[in-house]
């Protein structure tokens, strides 16, 4: 089908379709490999720690320190794959609640694509390495800028609940960019579920025409087959009136569910919204599918050319309306509202030490333009020179506050001479 | 003495025709015709053949022979001159060239039969069923055997013209360096005259001065012109180089035909598919579609009102656009089974796949950056 072909070069079918074990596995190395930097730079910034301590009392305490030492060890308990998974969703119903608060709300396609954008990032990303917090409000405005949808950065920093300056919303653009390997496209489901609703409208009003490969059927032959489906669950007036009733619900399922759940990575947008419109109406939905690929077996008894597509395509469709189905938004649920409490307070103690503030790295950064043009080079390189500075600024910062305590002040000769 | 032998026997040659001898006629030529090998005088084939052809004169050949087939013989061995005319004619025929065989072998082979028939035609054992052969693979092989001649012919002339270039460049050498010597000499005779004038206007004492500076300029000379010439050789060799890789450039790599009965081993040569006409979207017809046919108008409560709307349309607004593009997303992909078709490509390149490996560099690369 040339429709299918049409979308296999899209970016999203390129890099963005996966197997659910391939998903799986992903996740779980990146959750691997996060969780041993998470490890790492915690136990560098406590040795660091120790070091100045250490240095600052002049006697070394090498029980306390080894009680330290393994207290930390002990103490830093990575989240799973699955708690990480669970944090994200909540950040992604945050990210449409944020597009509500603004003036007029962002749209919904707007938002449907940065919460991509966070799937996506945190497909290769950990939220232990990056907050969700932070690259949430970018992926929305990085958003509004891919969809086409003018927010100038200031009105959008103002429209975030709490202090955010337009800084903190855009230090991790590029992080971000990087992590979406800098494919903006998203295909949704939603514009697809217009085109359907358009066939079924013309079909009820008897303008419908057939697909390609049945011509023998006319208007007539579709309006009468659409009027001699099953009735709906909930009666309705007209036929028309169903339609837009179905295409109301769909569009609900499609704006919470097809986003908070892996759809996009699994399906085609074609084949959420069919589910979708499954799970709304039902009859109506096999009746636009037997329009288009012809009914599962022919009246002359005849093997519909495209019957193995078709039985395919029913599989499929029946596993993402599940999918879809599955989903309860965190909110209403108070057992998931507990255990993402119980994940957030666990998060708060394994958050990579040397990635919290990215605004503040991204200005240190830019003020030393020699570590700019390394991390250019490498980006390896960045992480030991923003280490190295932490460093610095700490034991600078406990130097001072030791000879405020001084009674005899501060030292004449500088701390410079005894390093 | 060979000379003296030849012109004796020359002496009393007699034409087998006419019976007229050298003797009486020392211009007598005589001629030999390829069909049966029948000698006569030159002055028989102009008298007998003149007016068309007619048969061998010879008593018991009956022969036809044409007065425009009558040469001059090259051997003095009747037999000689008849195989060397057979072998001829049979690796014109049979003009195979060893890059045509898959294999040094078949090549071997190929000789090896080629000498067979020859044999046989010389020693006229089974002529007809051979000659049978030849005339059919003759008719068989027309074109290629016509391509090999070229070839051939082309070989010959290209080889004539390296053995005259080469034969220009000796002489240019011999030239450069008879030309050379005759101004060293020159050189060292003017330099000596010159050392003899300044020694006869000079006082004595610069006299040993002198016919030092004298031998410095002369040693000074020579070793300028030995770099010199160093360079001209240089020069010419690179230039010879050239030449020889513009000649390798433009032997033109034939392809031979395909295997025929008679040549075996032959190599197989892969005719290039026919080219198609030239299909600027590669097979994709723009407005064609398969799951939909576009209709120009969809009734929509929703857009209905933009159809008239003229806010709406005078900037260009269409809603055929938004109509193509709906019903393409709607069913874009629809068949497209993602598990299925993901999980195949990344079997497909486990060595080195793309989707898993950019992802894991991305994860790389996602947890590298500060």
């Amino acid at each position: 089908m040339i429709e299918d072909d049409i979308y296999r070069a899209s970016s999203q079918y390129r890099l963005w379709s996966y197997t659910e074990p391939s998903l799986q596995s992903l996740r779980a190395t990146t959750n691997a490999v996060a969780s041993e930097r998470v490890r790492a730079a915690l136990r560098r910034s406590c040795e660091a720690h120790q070091s100045t301590a250490t240095s600052a009392a002049g006697t070394p305490l090498p029980e306390s320190n080894m009680e330290v030492k393994n207290k930390d060890e002990k103490d830093v308990e990575c989240l799973t794959p699955e708690e990480e998974l669970v944090l994200v969703r909540y950040y992604c119903e945050k990210t449409l609640e944020l597009g509500e608060t603004y003036k007029p709300p962002i749209p919904t396609m707007v938002r449907a694509t940065a919460i991509q954008y966070l799937r996506r990032f945190y497909l290769t990303n950990s939220p232990m390495t990056y907050h969700p917090k932070s690259i949430m409000a970018c992926a929305l405005f990085v958003a509004t800028k891919t969809d086409n949808y003018y927010i100038s950065l200031r009105q959008f920093a103002d429209g975030i609940p709490g202090d955010t300056t337009t800084e903190d919303v855009i230090a991790p653009e590029f992080l971000l960019m990087q992590g979406l390997r800098f494919t903006f496209d998203v295909r949704h489901p939603f514009r697809g579920l217009e085109g359907g609703v358009l066939e079924l409208q013309a079909i009820a009003q008897g303008q419908g025409q057939p697909a390609p490969h049945l011509p023998y059927e006319t208007a007539e032959d579709l309006q009468q087959g659409l009027l001699s489906i099953a009735p709906p669950p909930v009666p309705s007036s007209s036929m028309s009136d169903r339609i837009a009733r179905a295409h109301g619900t769909t569009r609900e399922l499609l704006k919470s569910a097809a986003q908070m759940t892996d759809a996009y990575f699994l399906y085609t947008p074609s084949q959420i919204w069919f589910s979708a419109f499954l799970l709304a109406d039902r009859p109506l939905a096999e009746f636009l599918l037997d329009v288009k690929l012809a009914p599962e077996t022919d009246e002359n008894g005849l093997v519909n050319p495209l019957y193995e597509i078709r039985s395919k395509l029913h599989h499929v469709l029946t596993e993402c309306s599940a999918l879809l189905q599955s989903y309860t938004p965190l909110s209403s649920d108070p057992a998931q509202m507990k255990s993402l409490k119980r994940i957030a307070k666990k998060l708060y103690h394994c958050q990579n030490p040397e990635k919290v503030n990215l605004a503040a790295a991204q200005k240190r950064e830019s003020t030393q333009p020699s570590t700019a043009v390394q991390s250019d080079a490498g980006i390896v390189t960045s992480e030991s020179e923003t280490e190295r500075l932490a460093k610095k600024r700490k034991l600078e910062q406990e130097q001072k506050v030791r000879q405020e305590d001084d009674v005899f002040g501060p030292e004449l000769v500088t701390q410079r001479t005894k390093q | 003495m060979a000379s003296n032998a030849a012109s004796r026997r020359d002496e009393d040659e007699v034409c087998p025709v006419c019976k007229s001898s050298r003797y009486l006629n020392p211009d007598m030529r005589f001629l030999i015709n390829p069909e049966c090998y029948h000698k006569m005088c030159e002055s028989c084939v102009d008298r007998i053949f003149s007016s068309g052809p007619a048969n061998c004169p010879v008593a018991g050949c009956r022969k036809t022979l044409r007065k425009n087939r009558f040469r001059k013989q090259t051997f003095e061995d009747i037999g000689v001159e008849r195989e060397v005319d057979i072998r001829r004619r049979v690796m014109h025929i049979l003009n195979r060239r060893e890059e045509e065989f898959d294999s040094k072998r078949a090549y071997d082979d190929f000789l090896e039969q080629r000498e067979d028939i020859i044999a046989n035609l010389v020693s006229r054992i089974d002529v007809a069923k051979t000659e049978a052969q030849l005339q059919k693979y003759a008719a068989d092989n027309m074109q290629s055997i016509r391509a090999n001649q070229a070839i051939e012919a082309e070989e010959a002339s290209s080889f004539q013209a390296r053995m005259s270039l080469e034969q220009e460049e000796a002489r240019l050498r011999r030239q450069a360096v008879r030309q050379e010597y005759e101004t060293e000499r020159r050189e060292i005779q003017a330099g000596r005259e010159d050392f003899l004038t300044r020694l006869a206007s000079g006082s004595s004492t610069d006299a040993a001065a002198i016919a030092r500076e004298g031998h410095k300029v002369l040693l000074k000379k020579s070793s300028a012109r030995r770099s010199e010439e160093e360079r001209i050789r240089q020069k010419q060799a690179a230039l010879r180089l050239d030449n020889k890789r513009v000649s390798n450039l433009s032997t033109v790599e034939q392809a031979g035909a395909a295997d025929t009965g008679l040549v075996k081993g032959l190599r197989k040569i892969k005719t290039p598919e026919p080219e198609k006409p030239y299909d600027p979207f590669m097979g994709y017809v723009p407005e064609k579609r398969d799951y939909y046919s576009l209709q120009s108008y969809y009734p929509s409560q929703y857009l209905d009102p933009i159809r008239n709307d003229a806010r709406m349309l005078a900037g260009g607004y269409d809603l055929r656009e938004y109509y193509s593009r709906t019903l393409l997303e709607a069913f874009a992909g629809l068949s497209c089974f993602v598990g299925e078709e993901i999980s195949q490509r990344d079997a497909a390149n486990t060595s080195k796949s793309t989707a898993t490996e950019g992802a894991s560099m991305a994860v790389e690369g996602g947890e590298n950056t500060a």
